[in-house]
Protein backbone atom coordinates (compact mmCIF):
# COMPACT_ATOMS: atom_id res chain seq x y z
CA UNK A 1 0.00 0.00 0.00
CA UNK A 2 2.67 2.55 0.86
CA UNK A 3 4.42 1.26 -1.90
CA UNK A 4 1.98 2.27 -4.58
CA UNK A 5 1.28 5.48 -2.48
CA UNK A 6 4.77 6.55 -2.87
CA UNK A 7 5.03 5.81 -6.67
CA UNK A 8 1.89 7.25 -7.80
CA UNK A 9 1.74 10.65 -5.30
CA UNK A 10 4.58 12.29 -7.31
CA UNK A 11 2.26 11.73 -10.28
CA UNK A 12 -0.88 12.35 -9.51
CA UNK A 13 0.44 15.61 -8.09
CA UNK A 14 2.28 16.95 -11.14
CA UNK A 15 -0.95 16.16 -13.23
CA UNK A 16 -2.33 18.07 -10.48
CA UNK A 17 -0.33 21.00 -10.72
CA UNK A 18 -0.24 21.09 -14.77
CA UNK A 19 -4.10 21.48 -14.95
CA UNK A 20 -3.71 24.07 -12.63
CA UNK A 21 -1.44 26.38 -14.28
CA UNK A 22 -3.83 24.93 -17.73
CA UNK A 23 -6.60 26.61 -16.04
CA UNK A 24 -5.34 29.49 -14.55
CA UNK A 25 -3.58 30.67 -17.65
CA UNK A 26 -6.61 29.74 -19.59
CA UNK A 27 -8.78 32.52 -17.69
CA UNK A 28 -6.05 34.72 -18.08
CA UNK A 29 -5.83 34.47 -22.00
CA UNK A 30 -8.04 35.37 -25.09
CA UNK A 31 -10.32 32.81 -25.27
CA UNK A 32 -9.16 32.31 -29.08
CA UNK A 33 -5.85 31.44 -27.92
CA UNK A 34 -6.05 29.29 -24.81
CA UNK A 35 -9.20 27.90 -23.10
CA UNK A 36 -9.04 26.88 -19.00
CA UNK A 37 -9.19 23.18 -18.63
CA UNK A 38 -12.81 23.24 -17.46
CA UNK A 39 -13.60 24.53 -20.76
CA UNK A 40 -11.97 22.38 -22.04
CA UNK A 41 -13.66 19.32 -20.16
CA UNK A 42 -16.99 20.85 -21.03
CA UNK A 43 -16.88 20.54 -24.57
CA UNK A 44 -15.59 16.93 -24.91
CA UNK A 45 -18.46 15.84 -22.82
CA UNK A 46 -20.39 18.36 -24.93
CA UNK A 47 -18.84 16.67 -28.22
CA UNK A 48 -19.63 12.87 -26.73
CA UNK A 49 -23.41 14.23 -25.83
CA UNK A 50 -23.73 15.41 -29.56
CA UNK A 51 -23.30 11.31 -30.09
CA UNK A 52 -21.12 12.22 -33.54
CA UNK A 53 -17.98 11.67 -31.56
CA UNK A 54 -18.49 7.74 -31.21
CA UNK A 55 -19.34 7.00 -34.54
CA UNK A 56 -16.17 9.21 -35.40
CA UNK A 57 -13.88 7.63 -33.47
CA UNK A 58 -15.17 4.10 -34.29
CA UNK A 59 -14.49 5.39 -38.18
CA UNK A 60 -10.86 5.92 -37.22
CA UNK A 61 -10.38 2.99 -35.23
CA UNK A 62 -11.54 0.97 -38.37
CA UNK A 63 -8.82 2.22 -40.47
CA UNK A 64 -6.30 2.38 -37.47
CA UNK A 65 -6.44 -1.39 -36.89
CA UNK A 66 -6.68 -2.12 -41.22
CA UNK A 67 -3.43 -0.37 -41.29
CA UNK A 68 -1.60 -1.44 -38.87
CA UNK A 69 -2.81 -5.41 -38.96
CA UNK A 70 -1.87 -5.16 -42.48
CA UNK A 71 1.31 -3.51 -42.20
CA UNK A 72 2.04 -6.21 -39.40
CA UNK A 73 0.89 -9.01 -41.54
CA UNK A 74 2.72 -7.91 -44.35
CA UNK A 75 5.97 -6.79 -42.56
CA UNK A 76 6.50 -9.58 -40.46
CA UNK A 77 6.83 -12.41 -42.48
CA UNK A 78 8.75 -10.52 -44.73
CA UNK A 79 11.41 -9.33 -42.48
CA UNK A 80 11.53 -13.14 -41.95
CA UNK A 81 12.04 -14.10 -45.06
CA UNK A 82 14.69 -11.82 -46.03
CA UNK A 83 16.62 -13.25 -43.36
CA UNK A 84 16.33 -16.54 -44.42
CA UNK A 85 17.53 -15.79 -47.92
CA UNK A 86 20.85 -13.63 -47.02
CA UNK A 87 21.04 -13.06 -51.35
CA UNK A 88 18.20 -11.30 -51.59
CA UNK A 89 18.44 -9.16 -48.43
CA UNK A 90 21.85 -7.75 -49.06
CA UNK A 91 20.32 -6.80 -52.40
CA UNK A 92 17.39 -4.61 -51.24
CA UNK A 93 18.63 -3.44 -47.79
CA UNK A 94 19.60 -0.25 -49.38
CA UNK A 95 16.68 0.16 -50.66
CA UNK A 96 14.44 -0.47 -47.52
CA UNK A 97 16.87 1.67 -45.56
CA UNK A 98 15.96 4.65 -48.39
CA UNK A 99 12.48 4.25 -48.12
CA UNK A 100 12.66 4.19 -43.93
CA UNK A 101 13.90 7.53 -44.17
CA UNK A 102 12.01 9.37 -46.43
CA UNK A 103 9.29 10.98 -44.68
CA UNK A 104 6.03 8.99 -45.40
CA UNK A 105 3.78 12.30 -45.50
CA UNK A 106 5.28 13.39 -48.69
CA UNK A 107 3.52 10.16 -50.91
CA UNK A 108 0.15 11.71 -49.11
CA UNK A 109 -0.69 13.78 -52.49
CA UNK A 110 0.40 11.02 -55.33
CA UNK A 111 -2.14 8.66 -53.35
CA UNK A 112 -4.82 11.12 -53.20
CA UNK A 113 -4.70 11.82 -57.05
CA UNK A 114 -3.97 8.56 -58.01
CA UNK A 115 -6.93 6.56 -55.49
CA UNK A 116 -8.89 9.57 -54.52
CA UNK A 117 -10.95 9.55 -51.77
CA UNK A 118 -12.15 6.22 -50.63
CA UNK A 119 -11.50 4.18 -47.69
CA UNK A 120 -8.31 1.97 -49.42
CA UNK A 121 -6.12 4.99 -49.84
CA UNK A 122 -6.19 5.76 -46.19
CA UNK A 123 -5.55 2.30 -45.37
CA UNK A 124 -2.97 2.64 -47.63
CA UNK A 125 -1.33 5.59 -45.69
CA UNK A 126 -1.48 3.96 -42.65
CA UNK A 127 0.16 0.59 -43.85
CA UNK A 128 3.06 2.77 -45.52
CA UNK A 129 3.06 4.73 -42.45
CA UNK A 130 3.70 1.44 -40.12
CA UNK A 131 5.03 -1.33 -42.32
CA UNK A 132 8.93 -0.80 -42.42
CA UNK A 133 9.19 -0.30 -38.34
CA UNK A 134 7.86 -3.91 -38.48
CA UNK A 135 10.21 -5.12 -41.58
CA UNK A 136 13.05 -2.87 -40.56
CA UNK A 137 12.70 -4.50 -36.83
CA UNK A 138 12.03 -7.91 -37.91
CA UNK A 139 14.96 -8.02 -40.38
CA UNK A 140 17.20 -7.02 -37.73
CA UNK A 141 15.79 -9.55 -35.15
CA UNK A 142 16.74 -12.16 -37.62
CA UNK A 143 19.71 -11.08 -38.30
CA UNK A 144 20.86 -10.93 -35.06
CA UNK A 145 19.97 -15.40 -34.86
CA UNK A 146 23.33 -16.98 -33.79
CA UNK A 147 24.43 -19.01 -37.28
CA UNK A 148 25.34 -22.08 -34.33
CA UNK A 149 21.83 -22.20 -33.69
CA UNK A 150 20.64 -22.82 -37.15
CA UNK A 151 23.35 -24.93 -37.78
CA UNK A 152 22.53 -27.08 -34.74
CA UNK A 153 18.91 -27.26 -36.49
CA UNK A 154 20.40 -28.41 -39.32
CA UNK A 155 22.86 -30.67 -38.34
CA UNK A 156 19.19 -32.76 -36.59
CA UNK A 157 17.95 -32.72 -40.14
CA UNK A 158 15.30 -30.22 -39.19
CA UNK A 159 12.94 -29.47 -41.49
CA UNK A 160 12.77 -25.88 -42.79
CA UNK A 161 9.20 -25.69 -41.18
CA UNK A 162 10.78 -26.54 -38.27
CA UNK A 163 13.72 -24.51 -37.99
CA UNK A 164 10.93 -21.45 -38.78
CA UNK A 165 8.98 -22.47 -36.01
CA UNK A 166 11.64 -23.65 -33.03
CA UNK A 167 14.19 -21.00 -33.88
CA UNK A 168 13.46 -18.44 -36.34
CA UNK A 169 9.91 -17.37 -35.32
CA UNK A 170 10.66 -17.20 -31.74
CA UNK A 171 13.95 -15.70 -32.03
CA UNK A 172 12.83 -12.91 -34.05
CA UNK A 173 9.14 -12.07 -32.39
CA UNK A 174 10.40 -10.12 -29.27
CA UNK A 175 12.37 -7.63 -32.48
CA UNK A 176 9.02 -7.57 -33.96
CA UNK A 177 7.17 -6.87 -31.14
CA UNK A 178 9.70 -3.36 -30.36
CA UNK A 179 8.72 -2.91 -34.43
CA UNK A 180 5.36 -3.12 -33.60
CA UNK A 181 5.38 -0.97 -30.92
CA UNK A 182 7.05 1.44 -32.60
CA UNK A 183 4.30 0.98 -35.91
CA UNK A 184 1.47 1.70 -33.50
CA UNK A 185 2.74 5.77 -32.74
CA UNK A 186 3.87 5.86 -37.15
CA UNK A 187 -0.14 4.18 -37.35
CA UNK A 188 -1.99 6.93 -35.53
CA UNK A 189 0.60 9.76 -36.85
CA UNK A 190 -0.67 7.93 -40.66
CA UNK A 191 -3.97 7.60 -39.49
CA UNK A 192 -4.80 11.29 -38.68
CA UNK A 193 -2.55 12.45 -41.88
CA UNK A 194 -4.76 10.05 -43.57
CA UNK A 195 -7.85 12.03 -41.85
CA UNK A 196 -6.61 15.84 -42.51
CA UNK A 197 -5.23 15.01 -46.39
CA UNK A 198 -7.26 12.36 -47.64
CA UNK A 199 -11.25 12.71 -47.26
CA UNK A 200 -11.62 14.00 -44.10
CA UNK A 201 -13.23 11.72 -41.07
CA UNK A 202 -13.01 10.24 -38.07
CA UNK A 203 -11.49 12.05 -35.18
CA UNK A 204 -9.02 14.19 -37.66
CA UNK A 205 -12.18 15.92 -39.10
CA UNK A 206 -13.81 16.51 -35.63
CA UNK A 207 -10.36 18.49 -35.18
CA UNK A 208 -10.21 20.02 -38.72
CA UNK A 209 -14.46 21.17 -38.20
CA UNK A 210 -13.12 22.34 -34.76
CA UNK A 211 -10.39 24.48 -36.29
CA UNK A 212 -12.31 25.89 -39.53
CA UNK A 213 -14.85 27.32 -37.01
CA UNK A 214 -12.72 28.89 -35.11
CA UNK A 215 -13.78 26.71 -31.61
CA UNK A 216 -10.65 26.39 -29.56
CA UNK A 217 -12.34 24.64 -27.17
CA UNK A 218 -13.32 22.08 -29.79
CA UNK A 219 -9.57 21.86 -30.88
CA UNK A 220 -8.29 21.29 -27.37
CA UNK A 221 -11.01 18.78 -26.48
CA UNK A 222 -9.95 16.71 -29.66
CA UNK A 223 -5.89 17.15 -29.39
CA UNK A 224 -6.33 15.97 -25.41
CA UNK A 225 -8.33 13.07 -26.74
CA UNK A 226 -6.40 12.02 -28.90
CA UNK A 227 -3.28 12.61 -26.65
CA UNK A 228 -4.98 10.27 -23.80
CA UNK A 229 -5.57 7.70 -26.62
CA UNK A 230 -2.07 8.10 -28.19
CA UNK A 231 -0.56 7.85 -24.39
CA UNK A 232 -2.79 4.86 -23.92
CA UNK A 233 -1.88 2.65 -27.01
CA UNK A 234 2.00 3.40 -26.44
CA UNK A 235 1.29 1.93 -22.86
CA UNK A 236 -0.34 -1.00 -24.61
CA UNK A 237 2.78 -1.43 -26.94
CA UNK A 238 4.93 -1.00 -24.41
CA UNK A 239 3.46 -3.37 -22.31
CA UNK A 240 3.69 -5.99 -25.40
CA UNK A 241 6.91 -5.49 -26.12
CA UNK A 242 8.09 -5.78 -22.75
CA UNK A 243 6.24 -9.14 -22.54
CA UNK A 244 7.80 -10.83 -25.10
CA UNK A 245 11.13 -9.54 -24.41
CA UNK A 246 11.37 -11.66 -21.27
CA UNK A 247 12.56 -14.13 -23.15
CA UNK A 248 15.17 -12.11 -25.47
CA UNK A 249 18.39 -12.97 -23.22
CA UNK B 1 19.04 1.35 -34.49
CA UNK B 2 22.41 -0.18 -36.14
CA UNK B 3 22.37 0.48 -40.01
CA UNK B 4 20.95 -2.13 -41.93
CA UNK B 5 23.75 -2.29 -44.18
CA UNK B 6 26.59 -3.86 -42.07
CA UNK B 7 27.20 -6.75 -43.81
CA UNK B 8 27.19 -10.68 -41.32
CA UNK B 9 30.71 -11.46 -39.88
CA UNK B 10 29.78 -15.13 -40.57
CA UNK B 11 29.07 -14.72 -44.02
CA UNK B 12 32.34 -13.47 -45.08
CA UNK B 13 33.76 -16.64 -47.14
CA UNK B 14 31.03 -15.81 -49.83
CA UNK B 15 32.65 -12.00 -50.55
CA UNK B 16 35.90 -12.91 -51.86
CA UNK B 17 35.19 -13.78 -55.14
CA UNK B 18 34.38 -11.85 -58.60
CA UNK B 19 32.69 -8.49 -58.73
CA UNK B 20 29.69 -10.38 -60.22
CA UNK B 21 29.29 -12.53 -57.18
CA UNK B 22 30.10 -9.27 -54.77
CA UNK B 23 26.84 -7.65 -52.40
CA UNK B 24 27.91 -4.49 -55.02
CA UNK B 25 26.43 -6.24 -58.03
CA UNK B 26 23.56 -7.54 -56.38
CA UNK B 27 22.50 -4.18 -54.75
CA UNK B 28 22.67 -2.41 -58.32
CA UNK B 29 21.12 -5.65 -59.83
CA UNK B 30 18.16 -5.22 -57.74
CA UNK B 31 17.88 -1.36 -58.24
CA UNK B 32 18.07 -2.30 -61.83
CA UNK B 33 14.70 -4.86 -61.34
CA UNK B 34 13.16 -2.28 -58.89
CA UNK B 35 12.91 0.50 -61.29
CA UNK B 36 12.33 -1.81 -64.28
CA UNK B 37 9.02 -3.12 -62.84
CA UNK B 38 8.35 0.63 -61.51
CA UNK B 39 8.28 1.48 -65.10
CA UNK B 40 6.62 -1.66 -66.56
CA UNK B 41 3.82 -1.72 -64.42
CA UNK B 42 3.12 2.25 -64.19
CA UNK B 43 3.39 1.85 -68.64
CA UNK B 44 1.34 -1.49 -68.25
CA UNK B 45 -1.68 0.17 -65.91
CA UNK B 46 -1.50 3.35 -64.73
CA UNK B 47 -2.40 6.77 -66.13
CA UNK B 48 0.44 8.27 -68.20
CA UNK B 49 0.55 11.06 -65.74
CA UNK B 50 2.02 8.93 -62.83
CA UNK B 51 5.28 9.36 -61.91
CA UNK B 52 7.45 6.80 -63.25
CA UNK B 53 11.99 6.48 -63.58
CA UNK B 54 11.96 7.59 -67.39
CA UNK B 55 9.86 10.83 -66.25
CA UNK B 56 11.58 11.37 -63.03
CA UNK B 57 14.88 11.73 -65.00
CA UNK B 58 14.25 13.98 -67.40
CA UNK B 59 12.05 16.10 -64.62
CA UNK B 60 14.71 16.24 -62.37
CA UNK B 61 17.59 18.77 -64.54
CA UNK B 62 14.21 20.95 -65.22
CA UNK B 63 13.52 20.92 -61.35
CA UNK B 64 16.90 21.57 -59.95
CA UNK B 65 17.08 24.36 -62.52
CA UNK B 66 13.68 26.05 -61.67
CA UNK B 67 14.24 29.27 -59.05
CA UNK B 68 10.89 29.01 -57.17
CA UNK B 69 12.32 24.66 -56.75
CA UNK B 70 16.02 25.99 -55.24
CA UNK B 71 13.63 28.40 -53.16
CA UNK B 72 10.88 25.88 -52.07
CA UNK B 73 14.23 23.91 -50.87
CA UNK B 74 15.54 26.54 -49.00
CA UNK B 75 12.51 27.60 -47.10
CA UNK B 76 11.70 24.01 -45.89
CA UNK B 77 15.35 23.98 -44.89
CA UNK B 78 15.91 26.86 -43.39
CA UNK B 79 13.37 26.61 -41.46
CA UNK B 80 14.06 22.89 -40.20
CA UNK B 81 17.48 24.30 -38.86
CA UNK B 82 15.66 27.04 -37.10
CA UNK B 83 13.44 24.60 -35.65
CA UNK B 84 16.20 22.04 -34.52
CA UNK B 85 18.27 24.88 -33.07
CA UNK B 86 15.22 26.12 -30.85
CA UNK B 87 14.86 22.70 -29.86
CA UNK B 88 18.31 21.06 -28.86
CA UNK B 89 19.07 24.60 -27.19
CA UNK B 90 15.32 23.80 -24.92
CA UNK B 91 15.75 20.28 -25.05
CA UNK B 92 19.28 20.23 -23.76
CA UNK B 93 18.78 22.57 -20.67
CA UNK B 94 15.35 20.65 -19.72
CA UNK B 95 16.68 17.33 -20.67
CA UNK B 96 19.83 18.02 -18.18
CA UNK B 97 17.51 19.34 -15.53
CA UNK B 98 15.49 16.76 -16.19
CA UNK B 99 18.15 14.06 -15.55
CA UNK B 100 20.04 15.25 -12.86
CA UNK B 101 17.11 16.57 -10.78
CA UNK B 102 14.39 14.25 -9.42
CA UNK B 103 12.53 16.83 -8.76
CA UNK B 104 12.35 18.25 -12.58
CA UNK B 105 12.34 14.33 -13.66
CA UNK B 106 9.12 13.75 -11.29
CA UNK B 107 7.31 16.46 -12.70
CA UNK B 108 8.25 16.95 -16.14
CA UNK B 109 8.48 13.08 -16.85
CA UNK B 110 4.97 12.30 -17.68
CA UNK B 111 4.50 15.60 -19.77
CA UNK B 112 7.20 14.90 -21.91
CA UNK B 113 6.18 11.39 -22.72
CA UNK B 114 2.88 12.19 -23.51
CA UNK B 115 3.39 14.74 -25.99
CA UNK B 116 5.52 12.26 -27.54
CA UNK B 117 3.08 10.34 -27.34
CA UNK B 118 0.47 12.36 -28.93
CA UNK B 119 0.87 12.32 -32.82
CA UNK B 120 2.58 15.55 -34.06
CA UNK B 121 0.28 15.88 -36.39
CA UNK B 122 -2.50 16.82 -34.04
CA UNK B 123 -1.51 19.81 -33.27
CA UNK B 124 -1.26 21.36 -36.85
CA UNK B 125 -4.77 23.00 -36.20
CA UNK B 126 -3.71 24.44 -32.97
CA UNK B 127 -0.54 26.03 -34.55
CA UNK B 128 -2.62 27.68 -37.39
CA UNK B 129 -4.91 28.86 -34.81
CA UNK B 130 -1.86 30.34 -33.03
CA UNK B 131 0.09 31.86 -35.67
CA UNK B 132 -2.37 31.57 -38.80
CA UNK B 133 -1.71 30.64 -41.80
CA UNK B 134 2.40 31.72 -41.42
CA UNK B 135 5.98 30.27 -41.56
CA UNK B 136 6.25 30.81 -37.99
CA UNK B 137 2.64 27.46 -37.29
CA UNK B 138 5.28 25.79 -39.69
CA UNK B 139 8.31 26.47 -37.33
CA UNK B 140 6.13 25.78 -34.49
CA UNK B 141 5.05 22.35 -35.39
CA UNK B 142 8.95 21.85 -36.05
CA UNK B 143 9.73 22.76 -32.56
CA UNK B 144 6.92 20.57 -31.22
CA UNK B 145 7.70 17.56 -33.82
CA UNK B 146 11.43 17.23 -32.57
CA UNK B 147 12.02 18.92 -28.84
CA UNK B 148 10.59 15.12 -26.81
CA UNK B 149 12.68 13.16 -28.84
CA UNK B 150 15.75 15.62 -27.73
CA UNK B 151 14.51 15.90 -23.98
CA UNK B 152 13.71 12.54 -23.53
CA UNK B 153 17.73 11.11 -24.57
CA UNK B 154 19.32 13.98 -23.11
CA UNK B 155 17.80 13.30 -20.24
CA UNK B 156 18.86 9.47 -20.19
CA UNK B 157 22.26 10.54 -21.45
CA UNK B 158 22.55 12.76 -17.88
CA UNK B 159 21.39 9.85 -16.31
CA UNK B 160 23.96 7.38 -16.86
CA UNK B 161 26.80 9.88 -16.22
CA UNK B 162 28.69 7.89 -14.20
CA UNK B 163 28.85 8.49 -10.19
CA UNK B 164 32.56 8.38 -9.78
CA UNK B 165 33.23 11.56 -12.04
CA UNK B 166 30.91 13.21 -10.10
CA UNK B 167 32.15 12.29 -7.17
CA UNK B 168 36.02 13.30 -7.74
CA UNK B 169 34.54 16.51 -9.37
CA UNK B 170 32.54 17.24 -6.00
CA UNK B 171 35.28 16.38 -3.80
CA UNK B 172 37.71 18.67 -5.37
CA UNK B 173 34.81 21.51 -4.56
CA UNK B 174 33.56 21.85 -8.11
CA UNK B 175 30.25 23.77 -8.41
CA UNK B 176 26.93 22.25 -9.68
CA UNK B 177 26.91 24.22 -12.86
CA UNK B 178 30.87 23.88 -13.53
CA UNK B 179 29.69 20.07 -13.17
CA UNK B 180 26.93 20.05 -15.59
CA UNK B 181 29.01 21.62 -18.31
CA UNK B 182 32.43 20.10 -17.65
CA UNK B 183 31.29 16.03 -17.50
CA UNK B 184 27.33 15.81 -17.74
CA UNK B 185 26.66 17.14 -20.99
CA UNK B 186 30.44 16.22 -22.83
CA UNK B 187 29.26 12.09 -21.62
CA UNK B 188 25.61 12.66 -23.06
CA UNK B 189 26.60 13.61 -26.04
CA UNK B 190 25.75 9.97 -27.83
CA UNK B 191 22.49 9.99 -26.32
CA UNK B 192 22.33 13.57 -27.18
CA UNK B 193 23.05 12.36 -31.19
CA UNK B 194 20.76 9.83 -31.14
CA UNK B 195 18.32 12.05 -30.21
CA UNK B 196 19.38 14.61 -32.47
CA UNK B 197 19.09 11.71 -35.65
CA UNK B 198 15.45 11.01 -34.82
CA UNK B 199 14.27 14.97 -33.78
CA UNK B 200 15.96 15.49 -37.53
CA UNK B 201 13.93 13.12 -39.32
CA UNK B 202 10.76 14.19 -37.40
CA UNK B 203 11.65 17.75 -38.29
CA UNK B 204 11.38 17.14 -41.76
CA UNK B 205 8.26 15.32 -41.38
CA UNK B 206 6.96 18.25 -39.48
CA UNK B 207 7.85 20.29 -41.86
CA UNK B 208 6.47 19.06 -44.58
CA UNK B 209 2.86 18.46 -43.13
CA UNK B 210 2.80 22.07 -41.99
CA UNK B 211 3.49 22.81 -45.69
CA UNK B 212 0.69 20.72 -46.59
CA UNK B 213 -1.54 22.11 -44.51
CA UNK B 214 -1.03 25.61 -44.17
CA UNK B 215 -0.26 25.76 -47.44
CA UNK B 216 2.90 27.91 -47.28
CA UNK B 217 5.98 27.73 -49.66
CA UNK B 218 8.18 24.77 -49.32
CA UNK B 219 9.17 21.63 -50.93
CA UNK B 220 6.35 19.94 -48.85
CA UNK B 221 3.84 22.13 -51.07
CA UNK B 222 5.85 22.24 -53.96
CA UNK B 223 4.99 18.29 -53.76
CA UNK B 224 1.21 19.39 -52.84
CA UNK B 225 0.80 21.43 -55.73
CA UNK B 226 2.30 19.08 -58.76
CA UNK B 227 0.89 16.50 -57.79
CA UNK B 228 -2.34 18.39 -57.96
CA UNK B 229 -1.59 19.30 -61.25
CA UNK B 230 -0.72 15.78 -62.26
CA UNK B 231 3.19 16.62 -62.46
CA UNK B 232 3.75 13.67 -60.59
CA UNK B 233 7.12 13.37 -62.25
CA UNK B 234 8.50 16.87 -60.91
CA UNK B 235 6.51 16.42 -57.56
CA UNK B 236 8.37 12.98 -57.34
CA UNK B 237 11.84 15.07 -57.68
CA UNK B 238 10.81 16.74 -54.34
CA UNK B 239 9.94 14.07 -52.52
CA UNK B 240 13.85 12.37 -53.79
CA UNK B 241 15.44 15.47 -52.53
CA UNK B 242 13.51 14.93 -49.22
CA UNK B 243 14.71 11.55 -49.07
CA UNK B 244 18.23 12.32 -49.61
CA UNK B 245 18.05 15.14 -46.71
CA UNK B 246 16.98 12.88 -44.25
CA UNK B 247 19.69 10.22 -45.65
CA UNK B 248 22.24 12.70 -45.74
CA UNK B 249 21.70 14.05 -41.91
CA UNK B 250 21.67 10.31 -40.90
CA UNK B 251 25.03 9.69 -42.62
CA UNK B 252 26.47 12.89 -41.14
CA UNK B 253 25.26 11.73 -37.46
CA UNK B 254 26.90 8.80 -38.18
CA UNK B 255 30.36 10.12 -39.65
CA UNK B 256 30.37 12.50 -36.78
CA UNK B 257 30.16 10.21 -33.94
CA UNK B 258 32.46 7.86 -35.55
CA UNK B 259 35.13 10.80 -36.13
CA UNK B 260 34.71 12.78 -33.20
CA UNK B 261 32.90 10.31 -30.20
CA UNK B 262 35.47 7.46 -31.42
CA UNK B 263 34.98 6.42 -27.57
CA UNK B 264 31.52 5.41 -27.91
CA UNK B 265 30.39 2.04 -28.72
CA UNK B 266 26.78 1.28 -29.19
CA UNK B 267 26.63 -1.97 -27.96
CA UNK B 268 27.64 -0.75 -24.47
CA UNK B 269 24.60 1.10 -23.57
CA UNK B 270 22.04 -2.53 -23.60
Amino acid sequence: MYGTVQRTAPFLISIAVGILIWEVAGHYSNAAFLVPFSATLERLWELFHDGALLGQLLDSAILFVTGLTLAILVGMPAGMLLARMRGLRVAIEPYIMIIYATPMVALIPFILSMMGFGFAPKVLVVFLFAVFSVLYNTVEGARSIKPELIEVARSYRSSEWALWRDVLIPYTLPFTMTGIRQAIGRALVGMVAAEFFLSSTGIGQVIMTASQNFDTAGVFASILLIGLIGVGLMRIGTKIENHFARWRN
Amino acid sequence: MTSLSATDSHAAPEQTRSFWTSDAAKRIAAGVIILLLWEGVVRAFAPAYVAKPTGVIQAIPKVLSDPAFLKAAAQTLTACAEGLVIAIVLGTVIGLAMGRSLFAERFLRHYINGFYAVPMIVVLPLMSLWFGYTSNARLATIVFASLFSIIINVADGAKAVSKDYLEVASSYRSGRLRMMIDIVLPSSTPYFLAGLRLAAGRSLIGAVVAEFFTAIGGIGYFILYNSRTFHHNEAFVGVLLLAAFGLGFELLVAAGTRRYLPWYRRDERN
